[in-house]
């Protein structure tokens, strides 16, 4: 599935610094990572770990001030990086596009819904005023929005949390993209429209033919909707593979503390969260080391001197970061 | 929206009552005997008497407020004792200038505050930015008469466009070129006051709403810069832009004197300082209301204005 030509998105030694007061802070480092059609992979790591910024990266949307990107985004062939502004706003909308985190900031709260997607339709695929609203109905409706025409004239102050963010998957796919980004679609909403946020991507994503980069903290949501998964620490991938080998053959000791920290239905009523001990590293203060060493249980002195590099594991496609890899299932005797 | 708008007209009409009652008050608040002040200091008692109550000055208080509040409303704000022209003539002939004068000096403020602000808000602390905001600085600092005096020297003098005095004023129907040079002055000291706030304001709302998530959202639709600045950022940074207009516009119906009274315009703060000097109270009266009433509409105007542009604001 995932030999060259089929790869609609080719992310290589990506590294994202920001210029800040307190020197250059790397908030992602040298991130490379492939994506096949109609492939969903997963970017998992907690707050801070770099994600979002690793997807606006991708996308070409990182602030223009401050910041220097450097490696390779190959997008359906289109280098992203160091791309003028003019040729990332003609892929923007009809070859990639984004649904944001939060659907109470990432709507203009004094626009129209109706007005905002007919913007995407209008100014980018040169519709008339007619046929977009038609489009934008249809869309509507796609999404799953109840009563598509009269939430047509809504302001954003005037839906749900769960309705605004099917507006913005609505606003996302009306340019046709290639590859959606999904940035943490679902922190933003109550639990129960979580799952129905997710499963309309699923959804989506089968009916449109569409690659989807989907970006979370919580593993329960990657767990059966992506075929690959990628975790990241501190701007760094610490362990990638298949969605399979991550859960069930994970070498890296971070990798296990996320799947130890989320909530598991099986444990029984009052069972305490299992949390990671610390806080990810402060990025401008950096050691020479590997940056997950002060929270890891099976941290050595090499582990704060030296940093580890991704080694391929047994599995194909799995590779992770970590001088003390825990052992494999066979090493484990099971 | 509906109820919002009828609760505002309702504070409205309080409030012009409020004016009314306290523009009304205004005359009695004057030292001594206004038959006095009419007839002067040789008047016989008895022709005192008789004016006293001629001019229903024996009736109540409350009784010669609503007469004169019923004469007010039928548009009659009285006859000054000094010119023996009615009060409300003399105002309708000066306020036109006032606002004609603002005007143009409200559409010179924006017409450059605007388009300023959005290209300083496109790079803060870039090099344009910092050339406006210490140019816009330069001129907040710099009072009006010092501007006054140093336009007459420049585009009066050097250029020799002439600036006209009250006895050479002419309407602008009568001949609109003579009566734009004559409103240039006046205008562009307005419109500078009125640019630097203006500037200001929307600069630095303009600044914080680039930062949020619906314009990078609007980005990533891959519209334009120039589309994301009007139709996405302009509307939201702009509550503030209209509150600061709606005071400053007041404010220079109240306050335009100075500038009228250092270039001879006949407008409704000359006319007033004239008044003043004069002892006209009733037209002293007539045009404090009037001012008063329109600052109210002004600010009322707006207020209705920033409901349109934010809804938010009506629904909480």
């Amino acid at each position: 599935m995932s030999n060259a030509p089929h790869e609609l998105l080719v992310v290589d030694d990506l590294s994202t610094t920001f210029t800040t007061m307190g020197g250059p802070l790397p908030a992602v480092a040298n991130v490379s990572f492939t994506l096949a059609r109609n492939e969903t992979i997963g970017i998992v790591g907690e707050s801070g770990s770099g994600k979002t910024v690793l997807s606006r990266t991708i996308m070409g949307l990182q602030p223009r001030s401050n910041v220097t990107v450097t490696g390779s985004v190959l997008l359906n062939g289109n280098q992203m990086v160091g791309a003028s502004e003019a040729a990332k706003r003609a892929l923007w909308g009809k070859e990639v596009a984004m649904v944001f985190q939060d659907p109470m900031t990432s709507l203009n709260p004094v626009m129209r819904v109706g007005k905002q997607i007919d913007e995407s339709l209008r100014v980018r695929l040169g519709m008339n005023k007619h046929d977009a609203k038609a489009r934008a109905i249809e869309l509507f409706e796609l999404v799953g929005i109840p009563s598509p025409a009269q939430r047509y004239m809504a302001y954003p102050g005037q839906l749900s949390g769960g309705m605004r963010q099917r507006v913005v998957i609505a606003i996302a796919l009306a340019g046709s993209p290639n590859l959606l980004m999904a940035d943490e679609p679902t922190t933003g909403l109550d639990v129960t429209i979580q799952a129905q946020i997710l499963n309309l991507l699923d959804d989506l994503k089968e009916r449109l033919e569409m690659s989807v980069v989907l970006v979370t903290h919580d593993l329960g949501v990657v767990a059966t909707r992506t075929s690959r998964i990628v975790v990241m620490y501190a701007g760094r991938i610490v362990e990638s593979g298949s969605t399979r080998d991550v859960f069930n053959h994970h070498r890296m000791p971070y990798t296990r503390a996320l799947l130890d920290s989320s909530p598991k239905v099986s444990n029984a009523s009052h069972t305490r969260l299992v949390t990671i001990p610390g806080r990810p590293p402060n990025l401008l203060k950096l050691t020479a080391g590997c940056s997950f060493a002060p929270r890891c249980t099976f941290a050595t002195d090499k582990c704060h001197t030296e940093r580890p590099e991704l080694q391929a594991a047994d599995e194909p496609e799995h590779a992770f970061a970590c001088w003390n890899p825990l052992p494999t299932n066979t090493e484990r005797g099971s | 929206m509906i109820r919002y708008v009828i609760r505002r007209i309702l504070m409205l009409i309080g409030i012009v009552f409020i004016i009314s009652v306290g523009s009304f008050y205004l005359i009695h608040l004057l030292p001594g005997n206004i038959t006095t002040i009419i007839e002067g200091p040789g008047a016989s008692p008895a022709n005192q008497a008789k004016l006293y109550k001629l001019l229903g000055l024996d009736r109540p208080i409350y009784e010669q407020y609503f007469v004169w509040l019923g004469n007010v409303l039928h548009g009659n704000l009285g006859t000054s004792f000094i010119s023996q022209e009615s009060v409300a003539s003399t105002i309708r002939a000066a306020l036109p200038i006032d606002l004609e004068m603002i005007f143009i000096s409200q559409i010179l403020a924006f017409a450059t505050a605007i388009p300023m602000a959005m290209r300083s808000a496109r790079k803060p602390d870039g090099i344009v930015d910092r050339i406006f905001g210490a140019g816009s600085f330069t001129l907040l600092s710099v009072p009006p008469f010092i501007v006054i005096i140093l336009l007459v020297l420049f585009i009066s003098i050097k250029l020799g466009i002439p600036h006209t005095g009250v006895s050479t004023y002419v309407s602008f129907s009568s001949d609109w070129i003579a009566n734009l040079e004559s409103m240039a002055l006046p205008s562009i000291t307005l419109a500078i006051g009125s640019f630097v706030v203006y500037f200001r304001v929307l600069r630095s709302d303009l600044i914080a709403t680039l930062q949020e998530e619906f314009i990078t959202m609007a980005r990533s639709k891959g519209i334009s810069q120039r589309r994301i600045m009007w139709r996405h950022a302009f509307r939201p940074s702009s509550v503030a832009l209209l509150g600061a207009a709606g005071v400053n516009i007041g404010g220079l119906l109240a306050g335009g004197f100075v500038v009228q009274f250092l270039l001879a315009i006949p407008g409704l703060g000359y006319t007033l300082i004239a008044a003043i000097n004069q002892n006209d109270y009733l037209l002293v009266q007539g045009i404090v209301f009037v001012v008063s009433v329109g600052v109210v509409l002004i600010n009322f105007i707006f207020d209705f204005i920033i409901n349109i542009v934010d809804p938010r604001i009506s629904r909480e």
